[in-house]
């Protein structure tokens, strides 16, 4: 499909369009981040990039400060990464003052959806089907066996449970 | 002061002696009718209610329903399956109520159904719904209304509600003030008694009950199961109150459709989903006043924040404790530490204030928060014990 002149021009002038590798120690990262990666999804992160490979870039300023990717700059750095790439990681430029270099922090971090619960229970209950087993689908999603438990088991009761008997009555006691 | 007694154990088990409180009220009482919500505790008091209905030949049995507007799809459900029941004569109430919205320090309040935001409804009026009945005033809450739903002409009536004790120290306070009748509140215009008769019942109790005898429940719970929230959590009850506040993640993965109806619904609500379990919203423990301001200075500059009318409430609500404690000791309040005889600081007021808990809900009693700084106690662990009031 052909496009017009003016979207080619507007696509050449995108960030996406001039990736360029640079070793991580040339970046720096900012000192405001508020985004925080937790263990589980630091690891995610890392089988990320080893199975679906680099598919994003860091967004740096021309001074070379992570606008966002910290946490994939962070990642490059860890011994699994590092020996495959050697601590070379993609990065866009963009040009931004402080006001905006914060705010394109936040909208990267930010402009993002939720995982609905019935979806991704459908998803691992498709996993399944096609013969994941429960290790594979934790280690590969890093997700605890509690999370893919609950997410196999949509029926039945609610696991708050019920016990088979109930228990004793009281009044308030006198004294 | 009244005193709060101890539980004694007796040899029925709760269910026996649930059964047991609703034949009292059959026999007290010229009608009883049951106060339906949808949820789990109610499932059980409704049950109940049919069963003895059905041995004293009392079918149908009255069930009434405060439809909150921003409710999830499976309670709708489960709540029209009940309405369909050969022995239930339902009243499902789509009158506009007030509702707290602790989302918002401009807004504090909610009202469902409001006929002035109709296009903000959450979903559309269920086809069932009833605007109105005797006796409803607008600009009132649940509190002042339940007891109007069924009038005098009834006769005294026994409203059974789902209200346990494990449910927060409020509650069980509420259930273990007197010996006798300790589960059927005062009456209210002389003829209307709030009863709990399965006060005693645990979280667990709760949910034996449906699995031992396969009684239809609220398909919502599990989907909150299934999003991990843990059993004591799941509650189906108004989604911007105080309590349920810290659970309003919940909606934007188990009903996103429902989430962004509800986050246009009222102000605060996208804030609150984002930060409820933070201390922007006066959540655990806040370490230290803003920049530059005394914990002081900040109760004073939230304070203004409030539109003027909750403003005074708040005004006076910090002003009738701090009434207290000069009545009490000449110690002056100090910025962080609790007094260890009134329990007040001036980063507890700013605490009170922040949450805009116009009831003092989260907070405590004034003897307890003492009682904690004497212990040396973290005064947020004190407040998840008091929580749980769901108007």
């Amino acid at each position: 499909m052909a496009k017009p002149a003016h979207v080619t021009s507007a696509i050449e002038g995108q960030p996406v369009s001039a990736v360029v590798w640079r070793h991580r120690e040339e970046l720096s990262p900012n000192d405001f981040n508020p985004n925080k990666v937790a263990a589980p999804e630091m690891k995610l992160l890392i089988t990320s990039i080893l199975e679906d490979g680099w598919t994003q870039p860091i967004v740096i300023l021309p001074d070379m400060t992570i606008v966002d990717g910290f946490h994939r700059y962070t990642v490059s750095g860890y011994p699994e990464l590092e020996e495959r790439f050697g601590g070379w990681v993609p990065t866009v430029i963009v040009d931004a003052d402080p006001l905006h270099h914060r705010m394109s922090t936040i909208r990267h971090n930010r402009a993002r959806g939720t995982h609905g619960v019935v979806p991704m229970a459908d998803i691992v209950r498709f996993l399944s089907d096609q013969g994941a087993d429960k290790e594979e689908i934790m280690k590969r999603l890093s997700m605890e066996d509690e999370e893919v438990d609950r997410l196999l088991d949509r029926a039945g009761m609610p696991s708050g449970g019920g016990k088979d008997n109930f228990g004793h009555a009281w009044r308030p006691k006198a004294n | 002061m009244p005193k709060v007694h101890k539980k004694e154990l007796v040899e029925a088990n709760v269910y026996d002696a649930a059964l047991e409180r609703v034949r009292d009220c059959y026999r007290r009482f010229d009608k009883v009718v049951v106060s339906f919500s949808g949820g789990k505790d109610s499932t059980v008091v409704l049950n109940l209610a049919l069963q003895v209905a059905r041995e004293e030949g009392r079918l149908p049995l009255d069930v009434y329903f405060w439809d909150e507007e921003a409710i999830h799809p499976e309670t709708i459900d489960y709540v029209r399956r009940v309405a369909e029941m050969e022995e239930v004569r339902f009243k499902w109430l789509c009158t506009p109520i007030v509702h707290r919205n602790a989302c918002s320090r401009k807004e504090p309040y909610w009202t469902c159904w409001d006929p002035e935001k109709k296009d903000l409804w959450c979903r559309p009026m269920p086809p069932e719904g009833v605007i109105t009945f005797p006796g409803f005033e607008p600009g009132k809450g649940v509190p002042e209304l339940a007891h109007k739903v069924y009038g005098p002409e009834h006769g005294t009536v026994a409203d059974l509600r789902g209200l346990r004790a494990d449910e927060s120290l409020r509650r069980y306070r509420a259930v273990a003030m007197r010996l006798k009748d300790n589960w059927i509140g005062g009456a209210r215009d002389g003829y209307s008694y709030p009863c709990s008769p399965i006060y005693d019942w645990t979280t667990a109790d709760v949910w034996t009950a449906p699995r031992m005898f396969g009684w239809d429940y609220n398909r919502a719970y599990d989907l909150m199961a299934m999003a991990g929230m843990s059993p004591h959590d799941q509650r189906v009850c108004p989604p911007y109150g105080e309590e349920p506040l810290k659970g309003l993640w919940i909606y934007a993965q188990c009903w996103p459709d429902l989430w962004e109806k509800m986050i246009a619904r009222v102000p605060g609500a996208a804030t609150a989903g984002r930060y409820a379990k933070t201390e922007l919203y006066g959540w655990g423990k806040m370490e230290k006043p803003p920049p530059g301001m005394t914990w002081k200075q900040w109760t004073f500059s939230q304070l203004d924040l409030y539109p003027k009318e909750y403003r005074t409430a708040i005004a006076a609500s910090i002003k009738s404790l701090l009434a207290r404690h000069r009545q009490l000791t000449g110690r002056p309040v100090q910025m962080e530490k609790a007094d260890p005889l009134t329990g007040i600081s001036w980063r507890y007021l700013a605490m009170l204030v922040n949450r805009g808990d116009l009831k003092a809900r989260r907070a405590g009693s004034m003897t307890a928060q003492a009682t904690n700084a004497r212990k040396g106690a973290d005064m947020s662990e004190f407040e998840d014990g008091e929580a749980g009031t769901r108007y």
